[in-house]
């Protein structure tokens, strides 16, 4: 249940999610079942009183979600999706068979109590839940192929479609996202996860939004004994992004991997903001993102291991590093780690810097041209987060991604 | 031939080529002898194209063709080649990648033919054996974990493969011992052709007992200050660079 939030008295929601075309209209849309009308309008209130996140709040600082709304007038309206691959276990969200399941996931509140910034993205998700897609694989199914969930964006609108998906003991299954679209609209993004004992999700993500969108993602993954999750976003759409993905270790020897790469070029904005709660001991936690940034680009790696006094022998490492490609571009980087418990190896790292001039100005005297010097230094200073995708179609997928980026970004 | 003629140049507003001048015919090796700090590296660096070196005056032509309007890349394509004093270590490119991309670049601005998979393949094997390189190394990073003879071998390797016009040897024999020593040199010794021209950059004459220069000269204060056959090299080895250093403070 979401938490109270104390408001004082100074406090001035931000509202402009309000003048989104429809809300309102949609909120009171009565021929949807009675529990989803019930749910929008519950939410519906507090996104009235709470508003949505500005660069006041500290986890909000570089990403600011009102002025996109300021800028593009959108009309409310229900996600464009498609899902391919293995679909045995997916379903529409609101025709999924187990309703109750549905129903209780939709108001579990996301963690990290009393984040506003999440709790309000997340209300205003529910306040316009239609559709989305759950995945319910039942215990001890392996799944060989992906399941292939394509999001089409189109202009003038917003959208909250929500992700549901739950994997049951010793059961695996692997998730390719694929995100696409063309003019500004509004993705907002909630996924919730729930992994339990042994099983394994493997979950990739290809943002291609269109380069006029705003791109909000969140996540929430609950991971029980020896369960794990990997998880891959490969950025290179949209002109704002936030990627949020917010994990709780339940169990002993549970694992996660969040891994990412970001290009960003232009004007664009991407943020990946990840939150690793170790909440039981033996786990592994690892994060790896590579950030090139290029044009008045702006990167954001707000990255948080918080290993809780019971999470002896924890493993957690975070590592974030950025290549800058104009003098223009900007790298803001904040990692955390919070440990409580004594017996643990964690280790992290940021570093940012430009490409290195004596390694360029070496190739070059070897006769290779600038631009292509560029891009091999580009290239190899991703390939190490590119070798860790496990899946080999997903790997040669995403180089041949980054290979059409640096083709059409390094032009000498 | 390379023909240098009154070579100024300076690093962030310091003069360090003094008007230089220097003539290599075709086929021949010179090698230049200094002090530290005399400016041989400097010369190596202008010669190839490296930023923040400012030519201030002068020309340097190779065949006729004046260098130092053009980009690194486009030297290397003229024949120009570096063996640089410090390689450098590039983590994440493969020799091979680097190599393949290196070689068929130079091709292509030459207008021959690129080479494919199994001919780079080929060519990159027969080069390795000759050098003494094991072909492990070119799995590896760009002089990333190479010992200090590993990296000079590479040098003269992508010299062998890159089959410039004139190259320029910056203290080559720095950091090596005597086997290694000589396994370059015989490297270098083997590229002696009569369409190609070495400036060998030198602080000991130790180097010049395996390459044998045709001409030395002497570098001091941003000139040269002194030519000669190879008993100049000698002569330097005996009464050291004293002298020249004086004529600098002068
Ligand atoms: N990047 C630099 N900035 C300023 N001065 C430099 C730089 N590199 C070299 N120098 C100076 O230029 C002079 C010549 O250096 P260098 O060419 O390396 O000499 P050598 O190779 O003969 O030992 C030295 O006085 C050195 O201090
Ligand atoms: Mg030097």
């Amino acid at each position: 249940m979401s938490a109270v939030i104390k408001l004082s008295n100074r406090y001035r929601p931000e509202t402009s999610a309000l003048a989104l075309a429809g809300w309102e209209a949609f909120i009171a849309d009565t021929t949807a079942p009675s529990w989803v009308q019930a749910l929008r309008k519950r939410s519906g209130e507090k996104v009235r009183m709470m508003g949505l996140p500005t660069p006041k709040l500290e986890r909000f600082k570089y990403t600011n979600i009102p002025a996109y709304l300021k800028m593009n007038s959108l009309a409310f309206s229900r996600v464009d999706m498609t899902i391919g691959g293995h679909k045995d276990y997916a379903s529409d969200l609101l025709m999924s068979f187990d309703q109750d399941f549905v129903q209780e996931m939709l108001e579990v509140a996301p963690a990290g109590e009393g984040k506003y910034g999440d709790l309000m993205l997340w209300d205003f998700a529910n306040s316009l839940i239609a559709n989305g897609v759950v995945i319910d694989v039942p215990q001890n199914t392996m799944m060989d192929m992906p399941i292939n969930i394509g999001y089409e964006g189109e202009g003038g609108h917003a959208y909250a479609p929500r992700q549901i998906i739950r994997v049951g003991n010793k059961a695996q299954v692997t998730i390719i996202e694929h995100h696409t679209g063309g003019g500004a609209y509004w993705h907002n993004g909630v996924t919730q996860i729930h992994i339990a004992k042994g099983a394994k999700v493997i979950h990739y993500r290809l943002q291609e939004s269109s380069h006029e969108s705003l791109h909000t993602q969140n996540t929430h993954v609950e991971i029980e004994q020896g369960g794990t999750y990997e998880t891959f976003t490969l950025t290179l759409g949209a002109k704002t992004s936030r990627n949020q993905i917010h994990v709780d270790l339940l169990g002993s020897n549970a694992e996660v991997f969040v891994n990412g790469i970001n290009l960003l070029k232009n004007k664009q904005l991407g943020d990946a903001t990840i939150t690793v709660e170790h909440k039981a001991p033996h786990c592994v936690s690892k994060q790896n993102y590579r950030n090139v940034v290029a044009g008045q680009a702006v990167g954001v790696f707000q990255g948080k291991v918080h290993v809780h006094q019971i999470a002896q022998k924890t493993d957690g490492y975070q590592f974030a590093k950025s290549l800058l490609l104009s003098p223009l571009a900007t790298m803001n980087t904040k990692p955390e780690l919070e440990i409580y418990a004594d017996d643990v190896k964690c280790s992290h790292g940021t570093t940012s810097g430009q490409m290195d001039a004596d390694a360029l100005f070496y190739m070059r005297a070897r006769g290779i041209s600038q631009s292509d010097s560029e891009r091999l230094l580009i290239e190899a200073f991703i390939a190490e987060v590119i070798e860790e995708i496990s899946n080999d179609d997903m790997k040669e997928r995403v180089a041949l991604c980054v290979n059409d980026w640096l083709s059409k970004q390094v032009v000498a | 031939m390379i023909e240098i003629k009154n070579l100024s140049a300076e690093i962030d507003g310091n003069e360090i080529l003094k008007g230089l001048s220097l003539s290599i015919g075709d086929g021949e090796v010179h090698a230049i002898m200094g002090p530290n700090g005399a400016g041989k590296s400097t010369l190596s660096y202008v010669l190839s194209g490296r930023d923040g070196y400012e030519v201030t005056g002068g020309t340097a032509e190779l065949d006729g063709e004046n260098i130092l309007e053009m980009e690194p890349d486009e030297r290397a394509a003229a024949g120009v080649f570096l063996a640089f004093q410090y390689p450098v270590e590039i983590p994440g490119v493969q020799m091979t990648t680097f190599l393949k991309t290196a070689i068929n670049s130079v091709r292509k601005a030459r207008g021959e033919a690129e080479l494919d998979a199994l001919g780079f393949l080929k060519l990159m094997k027969k080069t390795c054996k000759e050098l003494g390189i094991s072909e492990d190394m070119m799995k590896r990073a760009v002089n990333v974990g190479f010992s200090g003879g590993e990296k000079k071998r590479n040098e003269v390797l992508q010299m062998a493969m890159l089959e410039p016009k004139f190259a320029v040897l910056d203290e080559t024999d720095s950091g090596l011992d005597i086997d290694a020593l000589k396994i370059v040199a015989d490297g270098v010794n083997a590229l002696r052709a009569k369409n190609r021209s070495f400036l060998v950059i030198t602080h000991y004459q130790r180097l010049l007992d395996y390459i044998k220069p045709d001409y030395v000269h002497v570098l001091a204060g941003g000139k040269i200050v002194k030519s000669g056959g190879p008993e100049l090299a000698l002569e330097l080895e005996e009464k050291g660079y004293a002298e020249f250093s004086k004529n600098e403070a002068a």
